[in-house]
């Protein structure tokens, strides 16, 4: 029922986000357009150089998983030609994200209360009892007001046609939120000039959005509210952002070791002995969060920590089991979710997928993997990826191997040929492929940052976006009406 | 028949541990079958326990010691009244309506999926065990009720498995078990749920205590595992392949999960630079 077939063989034209045609840029990059043309080259090449020297200064870094278990540090690419989106776009997705994540919120107290959905038929329970991420540990408790997800990153691209399309929900720990703002900081100062042509809402106020989120979760009331920040420590790739975000907050940055939970209390040990916690914004998978209830060999978490949450102690965010309602093998039930709790058409549209358990659908796979992505579901960030039109036979070979193996594990969707936009590169401007993570909280009420991150795939002709894999990044521009 | 039952475990260390947070899952259930008359749990050090209901029914029961320690004991004690005199005093359908009833069962209490689907190193899939199995395992006749298959089945583990204390590992892998032919009860109750889930029937695991006058397994009392079929028309019906019994009021349940590791009676956390324990382990279990 998720078959949308492909359509011919030749490849296709991506949407131009900037150009209209060859020769116009589309209405709300002309003001932009006529002052780059104004400046010049050489003015575009001077500010190029200054932001790679201001995320020098701020030490704007992200870490890349390589041969080496430790990782390296690298400076985040940023191209500083804006991405620009209009009112009325805006509109579509914010109102698109909140129908998803209230439906996704309902699905995940549903999962782990009365399972109506699975006994209604609708969702198949293999789906669900064959997901890793499926947290048996935690059914019966329920979160305050029922929020699973206070921080989701939904990743958006445009088709051809220049409709937006969901491409996966990040529920689980989300990251990227901290280069959107340092984005924006930068962009402010290199280029003041192009925001006195354009009226951009602000994205800076995240931080407090956030901390108000977190605040409000508070066992002991959100006028007494301790909170920590927990990281896996400082290999993690995230943990530019973990020391961002705890410095932004003005919130304590903690590592598992840093806390102990005594008869169902959490504490943060301190110089002045043990201080009561209130709230956890945690950056660890479950996998590692309580080694009393999960990985019993994680040393990142803190023993007793989830009966800490059952007796209702503590808040942990995101809410642990978060992880199956975005299990890539759940995600082609989304709109079929979004129907079933809210009565509602989805607002934004999946990419079309195929489920490697059904027979018909691998069959078709197989015989197509050249025009495919093949993805792991319980992986993220480009691994465990199959990109079809840039794959080699051997690597096609092993797929088809693993996917008969294990097809519960694995989702296929047809290339999608992402949006493209102008980037400085070296002296030129020239087109890249990007998508959108905007970010969404869900405090007293669901609000999307206008806004998010845009990851742009830097090799030439490349979809793959992920920071990890190469990828850079724009300041994405919302404008106000 | 009323039993008396003390369940002793002792942990020691060479050196010092801290922040020890331990669960337990030691209090019988208390169902149709068993009446838990009193349970009593205690700790030395002495610390403040807390229960929840777990995810499979099951009574947790936790608690911590922070301060440094060398040596942690838990003592259960708890007296309980088991009810069931005759294992096979239940009602049975017809065949042909058997697995109808199954898929209806399964549809209204979905974790029911857990006990048919859940594949592990305890309970691998069919095809990881028939590698490691040298004969062919039971079929299940389509045209006799369900339940004769399962005592074939019963009657079939012990062919492949000879009780030896301590000839696996604890949650070790059921493979490993069924190539060299023994195992401990635990293993004989994986096997023959491993077999019973490929048959498309719900089974799980049961951590519990058999009556030392029953028991063929050796003199040293410890818990005893058996697994639970769901029996069209009857409900769970209790499978000991470790003696190819039913359970019955010589019986008394403790935890019941997908395999022995949700089943577990201990588990713990800690900080400290030493990780070998072996837990010394004392159970009594006297008719009263």
């Amino acid at each position: 029922m998720y078959n949308a077939g492909i359509q011919g063989s030749k490849p296709r034209t991506p949407y131009h986000e900037f150009y209209a045609d060859d020769f116009t840029p589309r209405d709300h990059y002309r003001l932009l357009w006529d002052h780059i043309k104004a400046t010049g080259n050489s003015a575009l090449e001077a500010k190029a150089h200054e932001s790679q020297l201001a995320l020098q200064a701020e030490g704007v870094t992200f870490t890349v998983y390589g041969e080496s278990e430790e990782g390296i540090e690298r400076i985040w690419p940023f191209d500083l030609i804006p991405r620009i989106i209009t009112a009325p776009e805006w509109v579509k997705i914010e109102s698109g994200l909140k129908q998803r994540v209230r439906a996704l919120n309902l699905f995940l107290g549903d999962l782990y209360g009365e399972q109506r959905i699975i006994k209604d038929g609708v969702i198949p329970p293999e789906l669900i009892y064959q997901g890793r991420d499926f947290r048996r540990e935690i059914v019966g408790i329920v979160p305050p007001r029922g929020i699973y997800t206070h921080v989701s990153g939904i990743d958006i691209i445009r088709d051809e046609k220049g409709e937006f399309l969901i491409l996966e929900d990040n529920l689980r720990t989300p990251s990227g939120v901290s280069y959107m703002i340092e984005n924006r900081v930068i962009e402010r100062r290199i280029l003041p000039e192009f925001f006195n042509k354009y009226r951009v809402r602000r994205v800076e106020h995240y931080p407090s959005l956030l901390l108000a989120a977190l605040r409000a979760l508070s066992p002991r009331g959100k006028d007494n509210a301790e909170i920590v920040l927990l990281t896996p420590g400082i290999y993690n790739s995230a943990y530019f952002e973990h020391t961002f975000l705890a410095k932004e907050m003005g919130v304590e940055l903690a590592e598992g070791r840093d806390m102990v939970v005594v008869n169902d209390i959490v504490y943060l040990k301190t110089t002045t002995g043990l201080q009561r916690i209130d709230v956890i914004y945690r950056r660890i998978d479950d996998d590692f969060l309580d080694p009393l209830v999960f990985r019993s060999d994680s040393s990142l978490g803190v023993a007793g920590v989830i009966n800490a949450w059952r007796a209702g102690n503590v808040a942990i965010v995101n809410a642990p089991g978060s992880g199956i309602a975005d299990d890539k093998a759940v995600y082609p039930y989304v709109p079929d979710i979004i129907r079933y709790y809210l009565g509602q058409e989805p607002i934004l549209n999946n990419v079309p997928t195929y489920q490697m358990t059904n027979v018909q659908d691998r069959e078709y796979v197989f015989d197509n993997m050249e025009r495919m992505v093949i993805k792991a579901v319980s992986e993220s960030g480009g691994y465990g990826m199959l990109m079809g039109p840039s794959s080699t036979p051997a690597l096609r070979k092993e797929f088809v191997d693993l996917v008969t193996e294990n097809p519960r594990n694995y989702i296929a969707q047809p290339v999608v040929y992402l949006s493209r936009h102008v980037c400085y590169m070296d002296g030129e401007l020239e087109a890249r492929h990007l998508d959108l993570r905007p970010y969404v909280i869900y405090g007293e009420d669901i609000e999307v940052v206008p806004g998010g991150l845009t990851r742009v795939a830097l090799r030439k002709g490349s979809l793959v976006v992920n920071s990890s894999q190469g990828g850079g990044s724009k300041d994405t521009w919302v404008l106000a009406e | 028949m009323r039993y008396l039952i003390e369940h002793e475990t002792v942990l020691e260390y060479p050196r010092s541990v801290r922040e020890h947070h331990i669960e337990l899952r030691l209090a019988p259930r208390s169902d149709g079958h068993q009446k838990v008359l009193s349970c009593i749990i205690e700790t030395e050090p002495a610390a403040e326990l807390a229960s929840y209901n777990d995810y499979f029914g099951n009574r947790a029961d936790y608690f911590c010691v922070i301060q440094p320690h060398n040596r942690l004991v838990t003592r259960l004690r708890s007296e309980v009244e088991t009810l069931k005199e005759n294992p096979f005093n239940f009602e049975t359908i017809p065949p042909l309506e058997e697995f109808e009833w199954l898929h209806k069962a399964i549809r209204l209490a979905p974790p029911v999926n857990d006990f048919v689907l859940h594949r592990s190193m305890l309970t691998p899939t069919a095809m990881k065990l028939a590698e490691a199995i040298e004969c062919a395992f039971p079929r299940r006749d389509k045209d006799r009720p369900l339940l004769d298959s399962l005592l074939e089945l019963l009657a079939w583990v012990p062919t492949v498995l000879t009780y030896s204390s301590g000839s696996t590992e604890v949650h070790g892998a059921l493979t490993a078990a069924v190539r060299q032919g023994s195992g401990v009860c635990q293993d004989f109750a994986h096997l023959f749920i491993t077999v019973a889930r490929s048959w498309g029937i719900p089974a799980r695991y049961v951590m519990g205590y058999l009556d030392p006058g029953i028991s063929k397994v050796g003199e040293t009392l410890a818990t005893h595992a058996w697994a639970e079929a769901l029996v069209p028309g009857a409900g769970w019906i209790g499978f000991d392949a470790t003696h190819n019994l039913l359970a019955n009021d010589h019986y008394v349940a403790v935890a019941v999960g997908r395999d022995s590791y949700d089943a577990a009676p201990q588990r713990g956390s800690f900080k400290g630079d030493y990780a070998g324990e072996q837990p010394s382990v004392t159970v009594t279990m006297q008719e009263q």
